[in-house]
């Protein structure tokens, strides 16, 4: 038999109960929409399309040409490259600049952080070219070095590499600052206080305390800085000078050589998927989750 | 090609809003839309043939610039209508027309009896010829500059440093001259793989002294303005503006590899027969004529040198003058056609090397 | 003196920042082994003193010695001090054995006597098994013990704990009170302790001493700070009390109309204030000599569990608009034979317990 009984009220509070959970799965419905919208909608359909050939139908054609064609493998190291050291010099010069933020006033601190936001008020473009004006073999620094006696020949700083970098590190390092920034705040100067209290020289206390506490922030704004420069295109067009061609670049310019989508998506595939595995590779050897929780 | 855009059709999203401020809704049929490059270029155009042009048929003309054929190819294929005549080189036309996304243009309608040979195709009615020309700095040269490709493949008897193009085209030409190859073998020559290799070796030979590969006519102009190189590739009309401007630079006809640019109507506009009504209209002589003034882009009709439309000094200064075009090899579309993914795919691959 | 702790000489210890000034030459004798509190209103002074003890705030001038050592130009860290913060101030990301063995792996103790000294300091705060936690999975008591735990596994011989029950609710603060002190009594590390709150004061200190206004105010026992406070500020801030002002002439006090006789010769003529503690106030049926009365009418009473709290209007036309609390322990009293409201009464104060404080605050 089925037992009848029941407690008192017990079944209107158990759906007074589901409703709430309706309620607030209802609350996470427009980021749901907006995710299988604006992410897995276009990611699914760059799919599909890279499996579509010229004549437009399925084919590995546009896989198989990057296996023939070194340059393809090329442009991924050079596009890896650029990003792992645009990201390693943002954190070389951003976290001495966030962690110099945390530490002054507030006051200090929010004038500091409108001459780290400028940048972002000149467009890109702007910037960039700004760089090439200075740095090119007869810009405002060679000229001035040449001179002064300073340098005898002017350096290439510009249509390179380091150029690449320069500009990219320039855009990329507020960036960087932000997330570190407001997790180096967050951190209770308690803390710092306490190690060197309980026999911490300076510098023991900050690697063993406040270091390990501004990993989350440092790992967030690495991995923006990151993701972002797989896909960056004017700078290193502007300032490579052909000697740097990134992913975008190519993906660009196959569009214009095959009259295909497919062409495209292939690339973005497999920067996408190559991204993807370095990213689980870097947070298995790093713990994200080790700092993810703050008392 | 005479991309005036730093990046062409880098962001094809960026060009296609640029292209949405044309009204599709409000377009009454005696209105045309037309596109082109931009700059100094579409300037000289708009001023010497779209609007004069457009004032004799007595219709409105609207211009905007665009991409390049690829954002063609996107406006037809995603069925969108927001232009109706683009501005093009032979090559793109070529490529565009293979693909299907272009209407053959009516020579009946259009006159082209009186063009240049060649200087017209199926997609494309020729509206200008221009010159890819090896251009070197005379702070650095002097007057002896590199007055052959073979001279600005040398980097002992002209050491320096070098720009080239980041695209494919009019670069192996311009290296198998170098090589020795005659002008009128150059395409037999590159049918072939092995003939394509011989032409980018020819190039890694002189990569090192290669300090950049440029990608517009804008930056290569202004490669040479900067001193920043002391010799590249790059169109003549470019080198022309920039040596008003008081660029220090030269070039030589004999380097000199033609190419025209000419109009084209993408598949299934509207207004196809005004369109080609229009572009007939454009292919007179005195329009050209005028469109020359402003830059060293020679006509394509030569009743323009046989009517004396142009003062003599200025016509000496177009690739087509006889006298010019007489040192010169004729690029050809139809082994762009046949070969150019190909080419593009190896000059990368030499690129990134 | 044992050598489980040191004592602490503080001389003429002066701070400004600008134009305030935060410690104005502050002397102070703490002696070794002894639980010392700090006792002031916010903003007086007591946390920057603490602040110069532990080396994160440098005086302008002045001298600070840990035993016979000046220790005022040494860092932080080479004080050998060890310390409990108002929140805590735990390392989020180690676990509560990481936290408390942090000190050690400092003083390059190998892991073994790490291990032990970590277990018995969780052991003496009363969290043994718990070294495995996150910091996150504590209560707020259980992370308070952690942060004692911490500051007294490396055996310092100074501790300063600057308010560490503040963010505590009230049964848990009053229980780690004696806890506290008890830890305190076992370990004898000389103990330096801020605090806002006098009852805390009065109930852990060996000494307590008052600031305000970056100035020692009154040194001495928790008895003798209430029973004696140097001035009206201690004597209105220790305690429930009421101050009634006095004119004292040729050593006589005049109290509203009555002369007043007080437990201390009263040498100087002027403005003065009687101290009066609710908990001292009686009621008196007929009058006697040992005392001084006050006549007035019962405005309140409040039965209060313990104790039942009457507040009593005096007489106007001696005493101006004034009231006084009496406090009557539960069981003292039948409750049911009090004055009831707006009733008549005489409330006495032993002459013992009358006790006269300058009416100016400097005049200690």
């Amino acid at each position: 038999m089925v037992e009848l009984e029941q407690n008192l009220n017990q079944a209107a509070l158990t759906q007074l109960a589901r409703r709430e959970h309706y309620t607030f799965f209802g609350l996470t419905l427009p980021y749901l929409v907006l995710v299988g919208a604006m992410i897995i909608i276009p990611i699914g359909w760059l799919f599909f399309l890279s499996f579509v050939g010229r004549d437009g139908s399925f084919s590995f054609e546009n896989y198989e040409r990057m296996i023939n064609s070194k340059a393809y493998l090329r442009i991924f190291i050079t596009t890896f490259k650029i990003s792992i050291l645009t990201t390693f010099f943002c954190a070389l010069f951003g976290y001495p600049l966030a962690y110099f933020m945390s530490q002054i006033s507030r006051k200090w601190a929010n004038i500091c952080m409108i001459g780290v936001l400028i940048p972002f008020w000149t467009s890109l473009l702007v910037r960039t070219y700004a760089w090439l004006v200075l740095l090119q073999k007869k810009g405002l620094v060679n000229s001035v070095a040449v001179d002064l006696g300073l340098l005898s020949e002017p350096i290439k700083f510009v249509h390179n590499t380091s150029g690449t970098l320069i500009g990219m590190v320039h855009i990329m390092l507020p960036f960087l600052i932000l997330p570190l920034y407001a997790n180096m705040r967050a951190i209770d100067p308690h803390c710092v206080k306490a190690a060197s209290s309980l026999g911490a020289t300076p510098t023991r206390a900050f690697w063993t305390v406040f270091f390990p506490l501004s990993i989350p922030g440092l790992l967030a704004g690495l991995l923006i800085v990151f993701v972002l420069c797989l896909g960056f295109y004017v700078t290193p067009a502007v300032l490579g000078g052909g000697k740097v061609i990134m992913a975008a670049m190519k993906i660009s310019s196959n569009i214009e050589l095959y009259f295909s989508w497919g062409a495209a998506s292939a690339l973005g595939v497999v920067l996408l998927v190559v991204t993807m595995l370095i990213l689980l590779i870097a947070s298995k050897l790093v713990s994200f989750d080790q700092f993810g929780q703050r008392s | 090609m005479k991309s005036i855009f730093m990046f062409k059709t880098a962001v094809i999203a960026a060009a296609s809003f640029g292209l949405a401020s044309f009204s599709t809704a409000s377009l009454a049929e005696d209105t045309l839309r037309i596109v082109s490059w931009g700059g100094a270029y579409q300037k000289g155009q708009s001023v010497g043939i779209f609007q004069p042009a457009a004032q004799a048929m007595g219709i409105t003309v609207k211009e905007d610039t665009y991409g390049g054929i690829s954002d063609v190819k996107l406006m037809v294929k995603s069925g969108a209508d927001k232009f109706d005549i683009f501005s093009s080189g032979a090559g793109g036309c070529a490529s565009g027309g293979a693909e299907g996304i272009l209407e053959k243009l009516d020579y009946s309608v259009i006159d082209v009896s009186n063009h240049l040979p060649g200087m017209y195709s199926d997609y494309c009615a020729g509206a200008d010829i221009f010159s890819v020309v090896a251009a070197w700095n005379t702070e650095t040269y002097g007057d002896n500059g590199p007055r052959s490709w073979a001279d600005f493949f040398d980097v002992e008897k002209f050491p320096g440093t070098r720009a080239m193009r980041a695209k494919v085209d009019s670069q192996l030409e311009a290296a198998l001259l170098a090589d020795g190859v005659a002008k009128e073998d150059i395409y037999k020559v590159l049918d072939s793989e092995e003939g394509i290799d011989r032409a980018l070796d020819k190039i890694r030979s002189i990569k090192p002294h290669i300090a950049v590969w440029w990608t517009s006519g804008a930056q290569h102009a202004q490669l040479m303005k900067d001193g920043e190189v002391d010799m590249t590739t790059g169109w003549n009309g470019r080198f022309d503006v920039a040596k008003l401007d008081g660029a220090k630079v030269s070039y030589d006809w004999k380097t000199g590899i033609m190419d025209w640019e000419g109009y084209g109507i993408p598949k299934g506009v509207k207004n196809k027969d005004l369109a080609m009504k229009y572009i007939a209209e454009m292919m007179k002589p005195e329009y050209m004529a005028e469109f020359a003034k402003y830059i060293t882009y020679g006509p394509t009709n030569k009743l323009v040198y046989e009517l004396n439309l142009m003062e003599d000094s200025r016509a000496r200064q177009m690739p087509s003058h006889p006298d010019n075009a007489k040192h010169q090899m004729t690029l050809r579309t139809d082994w762009y056609a046949k070969w150019r993914t190909i080419a593009a795919e190896k000059y990368t691959e030499m690129m990134t090397e | 003196m044992n050598d489980s702790s040191l004592n602490i000489s503080i001389e003429d210890v002066t701070k400004s920042y600008g134009d305030f000034h935060a410690l104005k030459e502050v002397s102070l004798e703490v002696t070794s082994g002894e639980f010392l509190t700090l006792l002031g209103p916010s903003g007086s002074g007591k946390t920057t003193l603490l602040m110069v003890l532990a080396g994160f705030t440098s005086p302008d001038y002045g001298s600070v010695k840990f035993g016979e050592k000046e220790v005022v130009f040494e860092p932080p860290h080479l004080r050998g001090i060890g310390m409990v913060f108002q929140n805590y101030a735990l390392f989020p990301h180690m676990n509560v054995a990481e936290n408390v063995g942090y000190p050690q792996k400092l003083r390059g103790v190998s892991k073994e006597e790490t291990r032990i000294s970590v277990e018995n300091a969780l052991s003496t705060v009363k969290l043994d098994e718990l070294g495995h936690r996150r910091i996150d999975e504590l209560s707020g008591g259980q992370k308070q013990r952690v942060a004692l735990a911490r500051a007294i596994v490396f055996k310092p011989k100074i501790l300063l704990m600057d308010e560490p029950l503040s963010a505590l609710d009230k049964k848990l603060r009053e229980e780690m009170q004696i806890e506290l002190r008890q830890l305190h009594d076992s370990l004898s590390m000389t103990t330096v302790y801020v605090t806002h709150d006098q009852k805390e004061a009065l109930t852990m200190s060996d000494r307590i001493a008052v600031i305000n206004d970056g100035q020692l105010m009154q040194l001495g026992t928790p008895n003798e700070i209430y029973r004696r406070p140097n001035n009206a500020f201690i004597a209105d801030f220790i305690g429930e009390s009421t101050l009634l002002p006095a004119k004292v002439k040729n050593g006589i006090a005049t109290v509203g109309a009555a002369k007043f006789k007080g437990t201390q010769r009263l040498k100087k003529d002027g403005d003065f204030m009687l101290v009066v503690r609710p908990e001292k106030l009686f009621i008196a049926n007929r009058r006697a000599r040992d005392a001084n009365y006050f006549e007035g009418v019962v405005k309140d009473s409040i039965f209060q569990g313990e104790s039942q709290l009457m507040v009593i209007k005096l007489d106007p036309q001696n005493y101006g608009d004034r009231s006084l609390r009496i406090r009557l322990p539960n069981g003292s009293t039948n409750l049911g034979e009090l004055p009831g409201v707006d009733e008549k009464i005489v409330l006495g104060l032993k002459i013992v317990d009358s006790y006269f404080v300058e009416a100016t605050n400097g005049g200690a």
